[in-house]
């Protein structure tokens, strides 16, 4: 009870709390803008301090490389990740806060999976967790 | 003397005394058990004002290094509004070490809970301090400075009282600068049996005017397995301005 209480508290704090002592600054992505893609997965990596999902992205005829910055795997597991929720080859649409220098980068703020799923990046940050997933810590 | 009841009492009692002595000393009934995973307690939506933080103390450094302290804070200030930050310890997987670990943006604490000792686990960063309950502190020049110090502990009635000496000067809160005199007490209590409260005073006879106190404020999670966080895939890098990038693939 007391997990699902605390989860709850946490999905509703801005994402600016938690950056204050995050891992590092955001400072990094353009908060002001969104950038949609949709892709191909080529790696999702459930790593520390943050988890990344590998997009290639056709545009125009060729294909871009993008990496998708998530948090990491407690923060993500809060919004209802799995760690085998992505394989490479999977399609994948993603909406993300840019890089401020214009490299193919960003800060996830949800993704839809191809199985119609749409999944956040923790507090603050898109959808919060099903209601199942919203609490890792109940058994 | 005693009435057969009273023998079959006092046997129990005496069998209990002998029971505990048998697996070494008998449980407290009065040591509160702070044993699991603990998670912030924010103010709020819900939150019961009763059991949220008070207010933390003004940061006030000593004349001659406050104009410092404030320009450092307010260039970083700057470099963040940029948004070229400027490197920090946890930016480059170097633990954030005490007292800052106690509370990492909403990763959750764990006290694991021993008549002679409390280990505390943060689950950033997976970072371990040590209480030692009963022994008594050594001089802070004993101390070699690293991330957590030295820590002891003693129960003042249903308060654990911590004292730390030993923290390494590159390990500090809020960029505040400190020097191997700096000392830290933690008053930890449960203030209601599921909320758990920090109060940390920071002293340090060089640098600080007054003393810093803040108090964390916790939630008990009940069942919470913690995380494993090893900093193994940091794309987080400085270049050459001094600047936090992130590290972008070709494919």
């Amino acid at each position: 009870m007391f997990a699902s209480k605390w989860t709850a508290r946490c999905l509703g704090l801005v994402f600016v709390t938690m950056i204050a002592t995050a891992h590092h600054s955001f400072a990094i992505f353009d908060t002001a803008k969104t950038t949609k893609l949709s892709g191909t997965v080529t790696a999702f990596e459930w790593t520390n301090p943050h988890a990344y999902i590998e997009i290639d992205v056709a545009e125009n005829g060729s294909t871009k490389h993008w990496s998708v910055e998530m948090g990491s795997p407690s923060i993500l597991m809060q919004s209802g990740w799995k760690y085998k929720d992505l394989k490479s080859g999977d399609k994948i649409t993603v909406t993300l806060n840019p890089l401020r220098n214009g490299q193919n980068g960003g800060l996830l703020i949800q993704a839809t999976l191809a199985d119609g799923r749409v999944l956040g990046n923790g507090p603050g940050r898109g959808p919060t967790a099903p209601a199942a997933a919203a609490t890792p810590a109940a058994k | 003397m005693f009435s057969i009841k009273g023998r079959s009492v006092l046997l129990f009692l005496m069998c209990l005394g002998v029971a505990y002595a048998a697996v070494g000393q008998a449980p407290s009934t009065t040591t509160p058990d702070l044993n699991g995973a603990w998670g912030p307690y924010r103010g709020g939506r819900g939150a019961d004002p009763r059991f949220t933080a008070p207010p933390a103390s003004p940061i006030v450094l000593k004349a001659q290094y406050a104009k410092a302290w404030e320009e450092r804070r307010a260039a970083a200030t700057a470099a963040t509004q940029r948004g070229e930050p400027l490197p920090t310890n946890g930016a480059l997987c170097v633990p954030y070490g005490f007292p800052t670990m106690m509370s990492v943006a909403v990763y959750p604490v764990e006290f694991v809970q021993t008549a002679k000792q409390i280990n505390v686990i943060s689950e950033a960063f997976s970072e371990v301090r040590r209480i030692y309950l009963g022994k008594p502190q050594l001089p802070a020049d004993e101390v070699p400075p690293g991330y957590y110090g030295r820590s002891v502990g003693r129960w003042e009635g249903d308060t654990l009282v911590v004292d730390t000496v030993g923290i390494r000067e590159n390990v500090q809160y809020q960029v505040v600068p400190h020097s191997d005199q700096m000392r830290i007490t933690e008053r930890i209590r449960l203030v209601a049996p599921n909320i758990l409260h920090d109060q940390i005073t920071i002293e340090d006879p060089v640098y600080l005017e007054k003393p810093i106190v803040y108090t964390l404020a916790y939630q008990r999670l009940q069942n919470y397995e913690m995380v494993e966080f090893v900093c193994d895939n940091n794309r987080e890098f400085v270049d050459e301005k001094g600047v936090v990038r992130m590290k972008v693939r070709e494919k």
